[in-house]
């Protein structure tokens, strides 16, 4: 075979490599932003990190009711405690996917691909 | 209230559900911190204390139930790469999971659902007293995803995956697991109301007419478990390192290498679960 068409067709190999675990990785954080509280089902993003943080400023802490991933209203008893625990989930698993992230875009080859 | 995971297992000559339940089950009380029981048959049972798996059974499982293995005959093609091969499937008594299991809220899984994340322990408390996976997540993306995987016919409702339900004993569930007997038992007259192909009995199409009906004959908007990340049986498990399942994935053109780790994988070759059985048992310890 070309050695060049050889070379294209190792990289095609890697890019579906890449892919695939790129889109794992993506979905694995997701799965970590995903958050139950008081019945609810909260997807931890930055309007929601952004709206808890306003309503702190603006002096509503607790018994706060909010809209869930589904829409529902969900009491929220203590919206600082609950402002606490998402910061720390998006930030953890933030950080995580940055660093598992770094590891796949560094590698250059499939074999390393699957050791990231 | 109690919480708990249960699974079903009815061997056949070909794939050994019990040895593959044992696996499931370790690796959910590792990633979820809660019990299991197995609900299964007599010969199952009888196979379990021959291959002498019982005594490893009894120590996984809170309870084994014994139950009669569904009557119905069910062929399927197991498929292990590009092989195939033909066995009994004996799936039909998945109703019977809410008078049989032990716990008030019961997560259901299928057993070749692998547990490697706790992610699911965000859903014991939602309010949802029925909560069926929404859908199904290809290893690869929708480029392998058919249309088929989505819904249960081409003219068809959505499907729902029931590969992970969870539930409470609630009047409502009771009505639901009821009504997925009705369908099992009528499955010839809804494949003519719901035009699905009624050769292989599935739960995935009962359960998502069920619920269809049961939530207005209209798309729900309640609670659901995510989507089931899968790996299909064309794909093959080759080999398990550093916690990592590495698999190699049937593609047009050629195949593909890919892995997953630290989440929860519906992988549907049920031989390669089982070649590679041992180092799998190593991430439940």
């Amino acid at each position: 075979m070309n050695e060049e068409f050889k070379k294209a067709l190792d990289f095609a190999n890697y890019r579906q490599t890449f892919a695939i675990q790129r889109k794992s990785l993506r979905e694995k954080i997701d799965a970590r932003l995903t958050y139950g509280h008081n019945g609810g089902i909260f997807k931890i993003d930055r309007n929601l990190l952004n709206f808890v943080e306003m309503l702190i400023a603006r002096d509503r802490k607790n018994d706060v009711v909010l809209l869930d991933a589904n829409d529902n209203p969900i009491l929220v008893g203590d919206l600082v405690g609950f402002r606490d625990e998402i910061f720390d989930r998006y930030f953890t698993a933030t950080n995580e996917y940055f660093e598992e992230y770094q590891k796949i875009k560094k590698a250059r080859s499939v074999e390393s691909l699957l050791e990231g | 209230m109690s919480r708990g995971v249960i699974l079903f297992a009815h061997n056949n000559r070909q794939v050994d559900y019990a040895r593959m339940s044992i696996l499931a089950a370790r690796l959910a009380k590792k990633n979820l911190g809660v019990g299991a029981s197995l609900i299964t048959d007599p010969s199952t049972m009888d196979w379990m204390k021959e291959s002498a798996v019982l005594d490893v059974a009894s120590k996984t499982f809170e309870k084994i139930i014994i139950t009669q293995r569904p009557s119905e005959n069910n062929m399927k093609n197991y498929r292990d790469g590009r092989n195939r091969t033909p066995a009994p499937f004996s799936n039909g008594n998945r109703f019977s999971a809410y008078h049989h299991t032990p716990y008030d809220r019961t997560l259901l899984i299928d057993s070749d659902y692998l547990i490697l994340s706790d992610r699911l322990n965000e859903y014991w408390d939602v309010d949802g007293d029925l909560m069926i996976s929404s859908g199904y997540n290809d290893i690869i993306g929708a480029e392998r995803t058919g249309y088929l995987d989505t819904h249960i016919s081409e003219t068809g409702i959505g499907m729902l995956w029931a590969t992970t339900v969870m539930f409470s004993k609630t009047p409502r569930t009771e009505m639901f697991f009821g009504l997925v007997e009705h369908v099992k038992q009528n499955y010839r007259m809804f494949s003519d109301v719901f035009r699905f192909d009624p050769r292989l009995f599935r739960n995935d199409i009962a359960f998502s007419i069920a619920k269809h009906i049961l939530d207005g004959y209209q798309p729900s908007d309640g609670y659901a478990l995510p989507e089931v990340f899968s790996v299909n049986d064309g794909d093959e498990l080759c080999d398990v390192t550093d916690g990592r399942l590495k698999f190699l994935l049937s593609r047009i053109g050629s195949p593909v290498l890919a892995t997953v780790a630290n989440r929860d994988v519906h992988v549907m070759n049920k031989f390669s679960i089982m070649r590679n059985y041992d180092k799998l048992m190593e991430l439940a310890l």
